[in-house]
């Protein structure tokens, strides 16, 4: 492989390439918020905020956004009259996003596109944007709740991101890693070109960042799948790993892999919009039928949903654990449930 | 006070007298999750899960959550710190559980922390009580050191605001709602199947999260536990995106309290407010 291009920019003069960005298309960005950092669309570059650890919701809502209109229309008027909502979609930079969350397209990636069914609002985004993955700072701890390196995953994998940003003291290296990231690079004006000692320290920190160390167990995709089919009815492991579950929906909100959704009319005042809006699986009513009746009425039920279709049945349908590793899921569990602990109880059983 | 690990030595030891004895079919504890730190809701079945038990300084989930969970008729015991207990007490009024097939192990503790930003929340939860205000066994000293506090002076600086600048907060607050309905789950106090905001005939509020279903939602959950809230903080603590609920809960309280002169959960022979009527009850909430 060719060389790619390195450029480098003091951090200070980020907001001139935000700047950039913005004229060109949609920014989005880290953005600080009451409860944490989130990815949300940059109005003004001085928002942008670099020094964060891991965003609360996953950047999965920049291509698969929590609700999007599809079709608008009103009571009572003909169906010719309903509107297809248009995507109007400008160039979008995604920038900032650390490379377990990269990978996360990825996977998303297996389901919404290539399963041969193609999603078009996720494939019109995920098209329509370059990303910008941002290397977890070394020096930094690791939040206790990460399990990355489990799922093959390093806190500085350039892999799958069109640009990859590493920092430098004071400075971002930013290299292009895809032909519309090398593009990309080439027409931000305000970088300077990195020397040999920065292309040294790129190349080492990618490095690096396979040795930085997140909670790890030996995980083979195959076996773990398989071992999810045999204790799919071992009640007992359920039951103990479901007894505190609140059966909320937080770890699938906030999860970079999870990807269901429910499509409802909602109308108010004879206006209505078809629009789909995330659901989860951990809800009462995800799986209620019309007939009244419940296929999954437990909290074990449900919880054992969610695991199995991490672990085993995306495993034997797309060939790949639909999991990252970024810890939110355990970040944001209000009763402290741990996805990792439950893999690691289950690969002793 | 006594001290967490005295106090996780007395809940091991009552809560294997009881599995033990067969007294009681769970004990509602706790026990590490991916650590010490980061503890869990735990249902001790079996004499031999009591090892698992632990207690200390971020046990905050309230326990009262789980006991709906079981069959009608279950003997279950509950490790019950103040706020807790008071969750018991409205579910015993409530007849969601009966008096005689609950074993209360009462903790008197304070120093309790948020498990993310470490802060001491007492007086944030149930406005500094320590002890347990129904209990069979205590499971160390009582304490009666800390001062009493109110638990509504907090809301002097929301209460000086004017209409619209508290609407304004309110609806920026809610408009940051995912809808994930952490907070209701969280809740002791919300054991509604369906709760109103699943139902689909009809659907009482909008399903995405905009301002108009949020406020919905949210509102309508505040009037439900309206004379029932107990103030353990779990709805804020749940909540991942910070929306400051409990405010809006203990304001509600406040208001009960002053109209019907009683807070919720503090003795089990009282009636629940929005249940019991007195001719000297308030006609402030119809003017």
């Amino acid at each position: 492989m060719a060389a790619s291009v390195l450029k480098k920019v003091v951090i200070e003069k980020i907001n001139e390439v935000a700047a950039v960005l913005m004229q060109k298309g949609t920014l989005i960005a880290p953005v600080k918020e009451e409860a944490g950092a989130n990815f949300r669309e940059i109005k003004d570059p001085k928002d942008i905020y670099l020094d964060y650890y891991n965003s609360i919701l996953s950047p999965k809502m920049v291509f698969f956004p929590q609700m999007e209109d599809f079709v608008k229309y009103q009571l009572a008027k003909p169906k010719a009259d309903a509107k297809i909502v248009e995507m109007n979609l400008k160039p979008a930079f995604l920038f900032g996003v650390r490379p377990c969350d990269v990978k996360s397209f990825e996977i998303l990636d297996k389901h919404f596109y290539a399963s041969g069914i193609i999603d078009t609002y996720w494939k019109a985004r995920r098209d329509n944007t370059t990303i910008i993955g941002y290397a977890f700072d070394l020096d930094k701890p690791v939040d206790s709740a990460d399990f990355y390196n489990t799922l093959g995953i390093g806190a500085a994998d350039p892999e799958g991101s069109d640009i990859f940003i590493v920092k430098k003291d004071k400075e971002l290296l930013l290299k292009g890693i895809t032909k519309k990231g090398e593009a990309l690079l080439g027409e931000l004006s305000m970088l300077e070109k990195a020397d040999a000692k920065d292309e040294k320290y790129f190349t080492d920190y990618v490095k690096k960042g396979k040795e930085k160390k997140t909670r790890f167990m030996k995980v083979d995709d195959k076996a773990v799948a398989k071992k999810y089919e045999d204790i799919f009815e071992n009640n007992e492991y359920w039951t103990k790993m479901s007894d505190a579950c609140l059966s909320c929906g937080v770890c699938t909100f906030v999860c970079p892999t999870c990807y269901c959704f429910d499509i409802c009319d909602e109308t108010i005042f004879g206006k209505g919009t078809r629009r789909r809006i995330w659901d989860a699986c951990m809800f009462t009513d995800f799986t209620l039928e019309t007939s009244g009746h419940n296929p999954r009425t437990k909290v074990s039920q449900r919880l054992r949903q969610k695991v199995c279709h991490k672990y085993s049945f995306s495993v034997r349908k797309y060939d790949v654990i639909s999991c990252v590793g970024c810890g939110r899921c355990t970040r944001s569990c209000p009763v402290n449930i741990d996805i990792y602990s439950m893999v690691e109880e289950a690969t002793k059983l | 006070m006594t001290n967490f690990k005295q106090i996780e030595e007395n809940l091991k030891k009552e809560a294997k007298k009881l599995l033990e004895a067969g007294s009681v079919a769970v004990v509602l504890a706790y026990t590490k999750g991916a650590d010490e730190k980061h503890p869990q809701p735990f249902a001790a079945k079996k004499a031999d899960d009591v090892a698992n038990i632990i207690f200390n300084e971020y046990c905050n989930h309230n326990l009262a959550r789980y006991i709906v969970r079981y069959a009608p008729g279950t003997k279950i015991a509950v490790a019950v710190k103040a706020a807790d207990s008071r969750a018991v007490v409205v579910l015993i009024q409530e007849e969601k559980i009966k008096r005689e097939n609950l074993i209360l192990l009462g903790i008197p503790v304070s120093g309790m922390k948020n498990q993310k930003t470490g802060e001491i929340i007492d007086e944030k939860t149930t406005g500094g009580l320590t002890n347990p205000v129904v209990y069979d066994v205590l499971l160390g000293e009582e304490i009666h050191t800390g001062k009493p506090v109110s638990p509504y002076t907090v809301l002097e600086q929301y209460e000086k605001m004017d209409k619209d600048a508290r609407f304004a907060f309110w609806k920026a607050q809610f408009d940051k709602c995912i809808r994930c309905y952490a907070c209701r789950k969280a809740c002791p106090m919300c054991y509604c199947d369906p709760c109103f905001i699943d139902q689909t005939k009809p659907r009482w509020a909008d399903k995405s999260p905009q301002s108009h279903g949020n406020l919905m939602y949210h509102l309508t959950r505040f009037q439900h536990l309206a004379g029932r809230c107990i103030d353990c903080g779990e709805c804020t603590r749940a909540c991942p995106v910070d929306i400051p609920l409990y405010l809006f809960h203990k304001k509600v309280a406040k208001d009960c309290e002053e109209m019907f002169k009683q807070a919720a959960g503090m003795k089990i022979e009282d009636k629940l407010v929005m249940v019991d009527f007195r001719v000297e009850d308030s006609d402030k909430i119809l003017e």
